[in-house]
């Protein structure tokens, strides 16, 4: 599972560089959102996806055990 | 009355400092890390209020409105990512062992890790300056927002305004409620304002002739509000009262006062952000028609990266500026209050979350002020401008509440954490060279006080100059304390690392920092399209890696110490 979330944050890393949109407002999500901005607000999400499966899955047991 | 509220919120907050006061046990251990106790909610509250500050609300939207929605990529969906993966591999690593060795500051961990007392002597001037610097942004943040949102606050009855207005007005009528305040001499054409007046007044005055209002009319009425005092708090009154309010509840609580007062502060500035984007949403005619209009006007390419807004290489180069919270000061000894490790599981993952919360209204707000105000106008003043134009004076109140909940939320912990560093490691470790003795609790928290007291003084000072931007300033201090990183990871994973390769990095990153500060100050400063951070903490790295392995390295008995074999 480590070597899935690694994999998982080093794609949003990627993903962030978002060149494809760069010189585009549209489309414009919910009618608000330029494309830009929306695909970043999704990274945001995702990052928190992400660290969610990083502390679920590969919390130092050393921890845990320290706060036992 | 916007700023009576401002004035009702800075009176709630001191009450909560007092309040945590008396819950103060009389112990250093408690005035600086309020006894490691604290939970996962403060902590993910504390540590965000901490990270958000004017560079987050203020600057945000006044650089969205100057650079447009490539800020969001820039700084706040990095963050996210970034910031997540310091308190996860540096954070809770960080707490355990200051638990277990009991360390109170950053400066104190690299002393014992590094076993050196010159590298906390480098540092200490190093870290304090980038420090004061991030104090700066807040106190110049804070004196230009409660000046933006406080126009009439003072009448200014001696002051009186005289515009020549080109043509007679047609059927100038003045209300009743204006008093004798405004006047029109038809013999001279001379329209005469006495006192301040709000620059929301416009729409009054328009109102005052026959519909629609001519050209000549509105320009002597814009000519008169330009002209005209505002009446507003003073930008250094602004600055010197929300340091004021800061040091009292610092002082009185220390560390315990500061993580409520951030929690509660990092409440009021979520929800009153979400609210003034709500109110300014619907005043614009909604999220739909503000966005419209935008892409309608002559600032559409805000809702794009393109042009000349950034480069691409800037874009993929600020991924280093957010590594500097894992060399915070502040943020640090944050990290040192958790109750148990596990408690830094909730500001992991909801960090990222908490950022899109805050940042998205901030930057929607700046690119649709890019249709609504000039260009060319102060970036910082955009927030607060859009603010006191959209909204009634009740929620202005409210909502410039909740901005300087933003920027009280890190000056605290900031301010406790200079006392922190001077009294531990420089009065404890060196006052007897000057005849002090044993220092007991009390004096700690006495010289804490005194230290954090004239670094204050020193930034008020620095800020009366009115420094540049809020955001070119906050990326160079940031710069700073990225390009520190390598000091700290190598600390914690290399135990290959010794002393001379800290002092190294930290030598280049002086010296580096120095050398371009005036470039970085001035304006936008890249580097061959790049952020200049990446070179700083290549140079740092560098520095680090052949500092350490030029050297001989650490002694067995530190690297087992840090680094325990398996077997042990």
């Amino acid at each position: 599972m480590s070597k899935v979330v690694v994999a998982l944050i080093l794609a949003l890393c990627v993903l962030h560089h978002d060149l494809w949109w760069w010189d585009s407002a549209k489309p414009i999500v919910f009618g608000f959102l330029p494309i830009g901005l929306a695909w970043h607000t999704g990274i945001s999400v995702a990052a928190a996806f992400a660290w969610w499966l990083a502390v679920k899955y590969c919390w130092p047991a050393r921890l845990e055990e320290g706060d036992s | 009355m916007t700023f009576g509220i401002i004035l009702g919120y800075i009176a709630l907050l001191l009450f909560l400092g007092i309040f945590a006061a008396r819950l103060l046990k009389k112990s250093s251990g408690d005035y600086f890390l309020a006894s490691r106790s604290i939970g996962s909610f403060m902590l993910l509250m504390s540590i965000f209020g901490t990270t958000m500050t004017a560079f987050a609300l203020v600057g945000s939207t006044g650089r969205a409105f100057e650079k447009g929605i490539g800020v969001y990529g820039l700084m706040a969906s990095w963050s996210g990512i970034i910031h997540s993966a310091c308190f996860f591999l540096i954070g809770a690593r960080v707490w355990e062992l200051g638990k277990k060795h009991g360390y109170v500051t950053q400066l104190s961990f690299f002393r014992d890790r590094y076993r050196s007392d010159l590298l906390p002597l480098l540092l200490f001037p190093v870290i304090v300056g980038f420090v004061i610097i991030y104090i700066l942004m807040g106190v110049v943040g804070s004196g230009r927002v409660i000046e933006a949102l406080t126009p009439e606050t003072f009448a200014e009855q001696d002051a009186r305004t005289e515009v020549v207005v080109s043509a007679p007005p047609t059927n100038l009528t003045i209300p009743a409620s204006w008093g004798d305040r405004l006047s029109f001499d038809a013999g001279t054409n001379t329209l005469t304002l006495k006192g301040s007046i709000h620059p929301k007044r416009r729409g009054e005055l328009f109102g005052m002739v026959d519909r629609p209002p001519a050209p000549t009319w509105k320009k002597a009425v814009g000519e008169l509000i330009n002209k005209a005092p505002r009446g507003a708090v003073p930008y250094a009154a602004g600055m010197g009262l929300i340091c004021l309010v800061v040091l009292i509840y610092v002082f009185l609580g220390g560390m315990r006062a500061t993580a409520w007062a951030n929690t509660f502060q990092t409440l009021v500035f979520m929800v009153m952000g979400v609210v003034a984007f709500l109110v300014i949403t619907g005043k614009l005619g909604g999220a739909t028609a503000a966005t419209e209009k935008l892409l309608a006007s002559d600032a559409a390419e805000r809702a794009t990266r393109g042009g000349d807004q950034i480069h691409k290489l800037q874009f993929l180069t600020y991924c280093f500026i957010p590594l500097s919270v894992a060399m915070f000061p502040h943020l640090f000894q944050h990290w040192l209050t958790a109750k148990r490790a596990s408690n830094f599981k909730l500001t992991v993952v909801a960090h990222p979350l908490c950022i899109a919360i805050t940042w998205v209204p901030c930057i929607l707000l700046g690119i649709w002020a890019a249709a609504e105000l000039p260009a060319g106008r102060d970036p910082n003043s955009v927030l607060g401008v859009m603010v006191a134009k959209h909204s009634t004076e009740v929620l202005s109140g409210l909502i410039g509440a909740g901005i300087l909940a933003a920027i009280m939320s890190s000056m605290d912990s900031q301010f406790l954490c200079l006392g922190s560093l001077f009294t531990n490691d420089i009065v404890v470790r060196y006052g007897r060279h000057f005849g002090l003795g044993e220092v007991n609790d009390r004096t700690k928290v006495i010289f804490g006080r005194v230290f954090v007291f004239l670094a204050v003084a020193v930034t008020l000072l620095i800020g009366l100059s009115n420094p540049g931007g809020v955001f070119p300033m906050g990326v160079w201090c940031f710069t700073g304390f990225a390009s520190l990183f390598p000091v700290v990871f190598a600390a914690i994973y290399w135990k290959r690392a010794n002393k001379w390769g800290a002092m190294a990095s930290v030598v280049t990153v002086a010296a580096l920092w120095l050398w371009f500060l005036d470039d970085a100050l001035t304006g936008e400063f890249l580097i061959a399209d790049m952020m200049p951070v990446t070179f700083l903490l290549a140079a740092s790295s560098v520095a680090m890696v052949a500092g350490s392995l030029l050297t001989p390295p650490p002694p067995p008995d530190l690297q087992e110490k840090f680094f325990p074999s398996k077997k042990a």
